[in-house]
Parts: C-alpha cells; structure tokens; sequence
C-alpha cells in the first residue's frame, strides 16, 4: 500500500528516498557478495590482496562448496539445526502463546506487566554465565548431545518472546468479539482457540519466524551441549576455529549455506510482516 | 489503557492459571534453577572432577572485583553497547520509515534490508576476518584507495570498531523488522490530517511518526539492549579478543574463565556480578521508559 506522503512528495524527496535505500541495500548485500567471492577462492587466495574479481584477479574454484557439500558432519549439522530451531519454535509457542494471552486477559495478584518482565528477565541472562549448571542439568537429564536437551533450553531462552510480543497482539484483539462469544455460551478455552487465536496469526507468524531465527544463530550452548550426533550448524561453524585454524573459504561457504533456511522462512512470511502489528502501540 | 483490556477475572480464575503455570514452570526449570546452581558455585572452590571441595565465601567475587581483566571486558562491552545499539536504533528505524512510504519497489527493498536478521552471527564473524584483513581484505584495500589506512584488527579500538561495524550490519535488521511491523499498523487517516498542517515530509516524520512509533521502538530498544549486552559471537569469532585480551567482551572471558579454565567458581561469580549489573541498568531504563509511555 503506498503511503500518502509518497504520493505528495515532491521529486526531490522521493529521488532523496530512493537513494538511501539503494545505499540501504548495497551496504546490506556487500557482504553476501564478499562471502560468495571468498567461497570460490583457495584457502591460500582469502589472504591475497587483489584477489577481487574472479577470473581477473584470481582463479575461481568450487573445491570448498564441494568441500562442505560432502562432508557428511556438514549436513548432519545442517539437519540438526532445522529440527532444533523448529521444534524450538514449536515448543516456545505451545507454551508461550496460552500464557501471553492469560496476561492480556486476566487479571493476576501480580501485575501482567511485571510478569512479562519476568519473562524477560531471563533473556538478560548470559549464556555463558549458565553453561556449566545447564551442561550438569542435561547430564543429569541424559540429553546431552540430543535434539531434545536443546530445544528444552532454547525454547526457555526464547519463550520471552512468545509471551512479550503475543501479549501485546492479544491486547489488541477487540474484547468487544470476546464478549460477544462469551454470551453465545462459548467456554474460554473456545474463545481463546477459535476467536483470539486465528485473529492474532499475523503476530504468531512473526514471533514464530524471530524465534526460529534466534535458534538457528545460537552456538555458544549448542557448542557446549552437544559433541557429535546433536551439533548444529551454527555449532560447527564456531568449532572450525579450534579443530584446524579458520579456512575462511569453507567459512564463506557456511555463511552462504547458513542463510538458506531462515531466508527462505522469511520470504514465505513477508506479506505478514507488512499486514502491521502494534506490539501494544495505540492504533489510529 | 490497562483497565480496558484486563477483564474482571470472573470465569477465569482456574483457566487462566492453567494458561499461564506451563509457561512459568518451564522458565523456572530451565532458566531459573541453573542460576540458583551458579549462585552455589559462586560461594565454592570447583575443581574439575573432584566437584565442589569447599567453600570460600565471597572470595570468588573479590577476586573477580579486583580483576583487572574483569573490568576491561566490562568497559569493552558498555563501549560496544553505547555505541552499536543507538545506530542501530537510528538507522533501522529510518529505513523503516522509508520502507513504509511504500515506494515503488519497496517489497524488495524490505526483503533485501531485513535479511541480515537471518545470518548467523559467527560466520559473519569469521566472514569480517577476511573484510578487515591487512592482507587481502576488501575494507582496507577501498579505504587504501581513499589513501586511509585504519589498523582494524592489529589495535583494540580497530578490533572493536570491526565488530561493532558487523554487528550494525546484522542487526539494523531486527530494529527495522519490528519498527516495520509497529508502522504498517499506523492508520492512513492520520497520515492524511498529518499532512495537512506539516511543512514537509521529515515533519511529519517526527511529529507523527515517531511518537506513534515509539512503543514499538522501545520495544527494540529494550530487546537489542539485552540481547547486545550478551554478545559473544561476532567479536569472538573475529578477534577472539586480541590482540592480547584488549577487545574481549564480557561473554568470552566468562566463557574462557569456565569452559577453557574450567574455573567454575569463579566463572560463576562473575557471572553473577554481572547480572546484578544488568538488572540494575534495565531497572534504571524500564523506569525511563515508562515515564516517556505514560
């Protein structure tokens, strides 16, 4: 939808807007293209000056996708993270959508902000600061180096989320629907399910598609809580450093391979993006 | 604004517990009882393998209070703090703006701003090694046309610099996405009267549209805050805190102290330190903020 103070706009403005989201998106796609000439070069040419332009200044070689394409620890990692940030995502929205709604809707001895809070509170909480306690915790639970002890902790870290953002879209759906169901004879649970819920997809769809990208970039627990059969991607782009030095080509590869997943997430959900959320703002 | 949206809570005194205690009980399994466990640690001498061997009281913080190394990762991560988040905040809610306006094109330009939100922080990291590199890297040999030459990664501040720049690239992105949302959802009646009595379009801008804006930007202020104060991955992965430990965040020296050095104890302390640091700046901006909202 074009916004009205586009169409007012005098030729300058708009000449002024455009540039600065050319500017914008250069400044954004560089890198990519910086990673994409690196993962074709030789591990020796990364550190060549002038080794911009392939077939110019250096010789391009498929040899490092071919590389991380074959390697059968890369795609374990690859899958790995996939079911992690997903049920990641499902398990902090099982838990955490029924709760944002209680808090926009009901009235507790404590304030439901302060609850939010609470929620968000545990977010302040440095990974590395809990390593050790939660790598005895999943030692003691017998998930060390699972699918399952991560999406036990990163649906915790994440349910913030959830309950923070699906509250404030709760807050906005109108009472007024609610009460009207109320008086129909539906239960709160059918009011929650069937009315609230599907009135507040637009919002689901987002917190789904942060958490999942949240999950998908962690390493610093998947490192530490998983040694093999459970290693993220993310996990083993950090180990590269450790095991044989950087081979920064391998590691343009596994930025460009890295991306693929949540991008193609964020394609589909786009027009939800767009449709407006007020995260709890005042709407016109 | 609250009344109108809290209902009595007639009907739903048992089902909104019934909504809520899952949530709460799994917060407090697995985020609340580890940091009981790294209170205990804190208060005791950890070697590895024997477990706890005694308890030293508040040792473990004094050592850490008087660390120098300490202190320098706190410094280092404030300065990366105050300096990332506001530009951050600055440049994705601009680009939000013009994103909003609804261009022609402006679908692709939504899509292309918003996926470094997508990445994943250590790649990118690594990625920055071979941007900044003195050797082959793209940063200084376009910068070296200009005739400027910046020690990135051979001094702290350059280090710093590096990775405060990657980290705005990669996380504009999450300001935009949610200050986009918080836009979109602003009714076109009011940019109509808003025109009316503006001057131009960078009036309307901060009349209009940053108050209106501004409990959504809170929100990603407060968030990127949080999540910024945390940071590990990017200068980790691009520094690892060299030269020497000048440019070591918070985060890698507690990961180093527990899970290279494997002192715990200590590891632990700091750790704590640091939350109640944390939770006194957050307390401070909450405050802030809400006086600005009401």
């Amino acid at each position: 939808m074009t916004n009205i103070l586009w169409l007012r706009a005098s030729l300058i403005s708009k000449v002024v807007v455009y540039v600065l989201l050319t500017l914008a998106v250069i400044f954004t796609l560089l890198p990519f293209v910086w990673a994409f000439i690196n993962s074709i070069k030789t591990s020796t040419a990364t550190f060549e000056p002038g080794a911009f332009i392939p077939f110019i200044t250096f010789q391009p070689t498929l040899d490092s996708w071919h590389n991380v394409l074959s390697d059968p620890q890369a795609i374990n990692a690859f899958i790995s993270s996939i079911v992690v940030s997903v049920g990641t995502t499902a398990v902090a929205l099982i838990l955490g959508v029924p709760a944002a709604y209680a808090l926009a809707r009901f009235q507790f001895p404590i304030g439901s902000s302060d609850i939010a809070l609470w929620f968000l509170s545990q977010r302040v909480l440095p990974p590395a600061v809990v390593l050790v306690p939660f790598y005895l915790l999943m030692v003691y639970l017998q998930l060390i180096d699972t699918w399952t002890g991560l999406i036990f902790c990163y649906s915790a870290f994440n349910l913030a989320f959830a309950v923070v953002i699906m509250r404030d879209i709760f807050r906005d759906v109108s009472t007024e629907i609610e009460d009207a169901a109320k008086v129909e004879g539906a239960t709160p649970w059918q009011i929650f399910w069937k009315i609230s819920l599907p009135l507040s997809v637009d919002g689901l769809v987002v917190t789904a598609v942060l958490i999942f990208a949240f999950t998908w970039n962690e390493a610093l627990f998947a490192a530490a809580l998983t040694s093999q059969s459970a290693t993220t991607f993310s996990a083993l782009v950090l180990a590269s450093r450790s095991t044989r030095g950087v081979d920064f080509n391998i590691a343009a590869v596994n930025t460009l391979i890295g991306i693929i997943p949540p991008v193609v997430l964020y394609f589909f959900v786009q027009r939800y993006l767009a449709r407006g959320l007020s995260f709890g703002a005042v709407k016109g | 604004m609250k009344a109108k949206h809290v209902r009595p809570g007639e009907y739903g005194a048992v089902f909104k517990y019934v909504l809520l205690l899952p949530a709460v009980l799994w917060v407090v399994a697995f985020t609340f009882v580890p940091l009981i466990f790294v209170i205990h640690y804190s208060l005791a001498n950890y070697v590895l393998g024997l477990g706890i061997t005694d308890y030293v009281g508040l040792e473990n913080y004094a050592d850490v209070l008087a660390s120098d190394r300490f202190w320098h990762s706190i410094m280092v991560t404030a300065a990366y703090v105050a300096i990332s988040v506001p530009i951050e905040v600055v440049l994705g809610f601009t680009a939000a703006w013009l994103v909003n306006l609804g261009a022609p094109w402006s679908y692709g330009f939504r899509t292309v701003i918003g996926t470094p939100l997508f990445t994943m922080e250590v790649a990118i990291g690594y990625l920055g090694v071979t941007l900044f590199s003195s050797q082959g890297g793209l940063v200084p040999a376009v910068l070296g046309l200009a005739g400027v030459h910046v020690p990135w990664l051979s001094t702290a501040w350059g280090g710093i610099a590096a990775a405060i720049l990657l980290d705005i690239w990669r996380w504009t992105s999450f300001v935009f996405v949610i200050v986009l949302a918080g836009l979109a959802g602003i009714s076109s009646d009011l940019y109509d009267a808003a025109i009316l009595d503006a001057r131009n379009h960078w009036q309307v801008m901060w009349r209009l549209g940053v108050p209106l804006a501004w409990p959504v930007t809170t929100i990603a202020i407060l968030l990127r805050t949080v999540e910024c104060l945390k940071v590990f991955a990017i200068p980790y992965a691009l520094t690892t805190g060299g030269p020497g430990t000048s440019t070591e965040v918070f985060s890698a020296m507690d990961y180093l102290t527990t899970v290279q050095f494997f002192n715990f104890g200590q590891g632990s302390a700091m750790g704590v330190i640091f939350l109640v640091m944390v939770a006194a700046l957050l307390t401070v901006f909450f405050k802030q903020m809400r006086k600005r909202l009401a």
